[in-house]
């Protein structure tokens, strides 16, 4: 596409992912957002650009509020003291692959100079998903007098499908999530930092929605992200060595269910979509692909994305783990929770995922740095209704 | 289980005649007056002609399908409901690709595989108010 590699990412921030921050939520992203701007070497009235995707992700009663249980782009461009020339947010799903096309379009039309890309989660207090609701109104009218609510009994039954279709056992998912808490322990702002899963202990743990645990859900939490882009142009003179946005993919057309229904075909159809968008308009391979990182906000989509991307066959994925075939200390193994993902970091979303290819691709990575890696991927959401970013350390 | 009685649907404009009909346990599923394929849940737009003014007729349809997934909720976020449960995820017979989703009648321990077939029951949950429901139909 016309924009393919004429953006770059120059610098970030990540706050602490924390279960209650001490702080309020839209105090702890307007630190972030400044770290994040002095990171790219720019001063905060250099920003012009402010672009997120505020979704307070709770099935709960709580109210969403900007600054406290979410943060638009405008709120933080107002507390910043920006006078901004673009301030925008992604409404769809997939909301990180959605703010970065945002982003990428306003640097590339040159609607903004700087554009900030920022995700702030809060976790409320009580449960996260409870609802005492008597009356269901709407879409709901449709599911919850029946029972079926929460995105947990959403991933059950597309898991379950899954299980009863190529035979997969849970051996299989305890590798991706102790391989996804392994990596999450090593990093020092991971709410799971220094605790990795046995998969034993997974194994042991009851179910709550068959066949989804609690081990196979991200825990909710209290965290902040920032990323500044910018053009290549630009990217030259600033300190750290860019990333390039290759492409991305965002929005296939999704069948009309019920509220929550993704039944398996529908994932993997669409999701084949979503990756035929994504390959054609960063005009990349996947065998190119040295640094997938695929969501798992529920680890099941581990394997869907996996196949999606076209890294394995369908209804591989889960023999292809067992075999060690994701072990991100194993060469040759593809890395594709080597940040740790959302199960190892806490429910940042598709930050994690981000993140990693952001630091890998910039040689920033630190004790974790791999060596010379090229082409990452960036998965959020489920390949149907999510998307995807190609980011590159070339540009190519 | 949480405290409280299970959420009720409040029927609206367009919901109406399916909860009239599910009242009287009758499964009333929306048909499109243009090209007469159903729907569910009835969408603004019809999801297969693509008119923008299907004028849904709510038709009554067998309910027999075959199970394509489920879960057993041992925990719910809502109240009212007495855990565990089974829901299952239910291919109607009236069209291919007509889903509907909703409790499964034979208990916790049903043994269930993709493919089996449930018949459609009803569960009445108020007084006037209905909800469709699956029975295993060799039970």
């Amino acid at each position: 596409m016309e924009a393919s590699n004429r953006v770059a990412i120059v610098g970030y921030a990540q706050s602490p992912v924390t279960r209650h921050a001490d702080q309020t939520l839209g105090g702890l992203t307007v630190e972030t957002a400044r770290r994040a701007i002095a990171d790219a070497g720019l001063t905060v009235a250099q920003v012009d650009g402010f672009v997120t995707a505020s979704l307070f992700p709770s099935a709960g009663a709580h109210a969403a509020e900007d600054g406290v249980s979410l943060v638009s782009a405008n709120w933080l461009a107002e507390r910043l003291g920006v006078n901004a020339n673009y301030a925008a947010g992604f409404q769809g799903f997939g909301q990180i692959p959605g703010a970065v096309s945002m982003a990428v379009n306003a640097v590339v039309s040159g609607a903004a100079d700087y554009v900030l890309v920022h995700r702030a989660l809060h976790n409320p207090q009580g449960s996260y998903h409870q609802n005492p609701m008597e009356e269901a109104h709407g879409s709901q009218q449709w599911t919850v007098p029946q029972g079926y609510f929460g995105p947990l009994a959403m991933i059950a039954l597309a898991y379950n499908e899954y299980l009863q279709r190529f035979g997969a056992t849970r051996e299989a998912m305890a590798a991706v999530v102790s391989e996804a808490r392994k990596n999450g322990a090593r990093i020092p702002w991971s709410y799971w930092f220094e605790k990795p899963l046995e998969a034993a202990d997974y194994l042991a743990a009851p179910m709550i929605n068959d066949p989804i645990c609690r081990f196979d859900c991200d825990i909710p939490v209290d965290g902040v992200a920032a990323f500044v882009f910018t053009t290549a142009e630009r990217a030259r003179e600033l300190p750290h060595r860019p990333v390039y946005v290759a492409g991305y993919a965002t929005g296939a057309p999704v069948k009309r269910r019920l509220p929550l229904h993704w039944p398996l075909d529908d994932i993997m159809e669409v999701g084949a979509e979503t990756s035929r968008r994504l390959w054609e308009r960063s005009g990349v391979r996947p065998a190119e692909v040295d640094l997938p990182q695929v969501y798992d906000g529920f680890s099941p989509f581990v394997y869907f994305w996996m196949e999606s991307l076209g890294l394995c066959p369908i209804g591989e994925a889960h023999r292809l783990v067992l075999e060690g075939g994701i072990d991100s200390d194993c060469p040759g193994a593809l890395p594709v929770l080597s940040g740790g993902g959302a199960l190892g970091n806490g429910r940042m979303h598709g930050v994690p995922q981000m993140l990693e290819c952001y630091l890998q691709l910039s040689g920033r990575a630190g004790e974790r740095q791999r060596p010379n890696p090229s082409i990452g991927v960036a998965c959020h959401s489920s390949p149907h209704f999510g998307g995807a970013v190609v980011y590159s350390a070339q540009v190519f | 289980m949480i405290a409280g009685t299970r959420p009720l649907p409040i029927p609206d404009k367009r919901s109406a005649p399916f909860w009239e009909a599910a009242a009287e346990h009758v499964l009333a599923v929306a048909r499109c007056s243009h090209c007469g394929a159903f729907s569910h849940p009835p969408d603004i737009v019809c999801s297969h002609c693509g008119s923008a003014d299907p004028a849904f007729v709510f038709t009554p349809v067998d309910g027999a399908g075959t199970i394509r997934s489920w879960t057993v909720m041992r925990q719910s976020f809502l109240p009212g409901f007495d855990v565990p449960f089974v829901l299952v995820d239910v291919e109607l017979e009236a069209q291919e690709d007509l889903r509907l989703i909703g409790r499964l009648v034979d208990g916790p321990d049903a043994v269930l595989q993709v493919g089996a077939a449930v018949s459609l029951v009803f569960e009445d949950v108020a007084p006037g108010v209905s909800v469709p429901a699956f029975a295993l139909t060799n039970s």
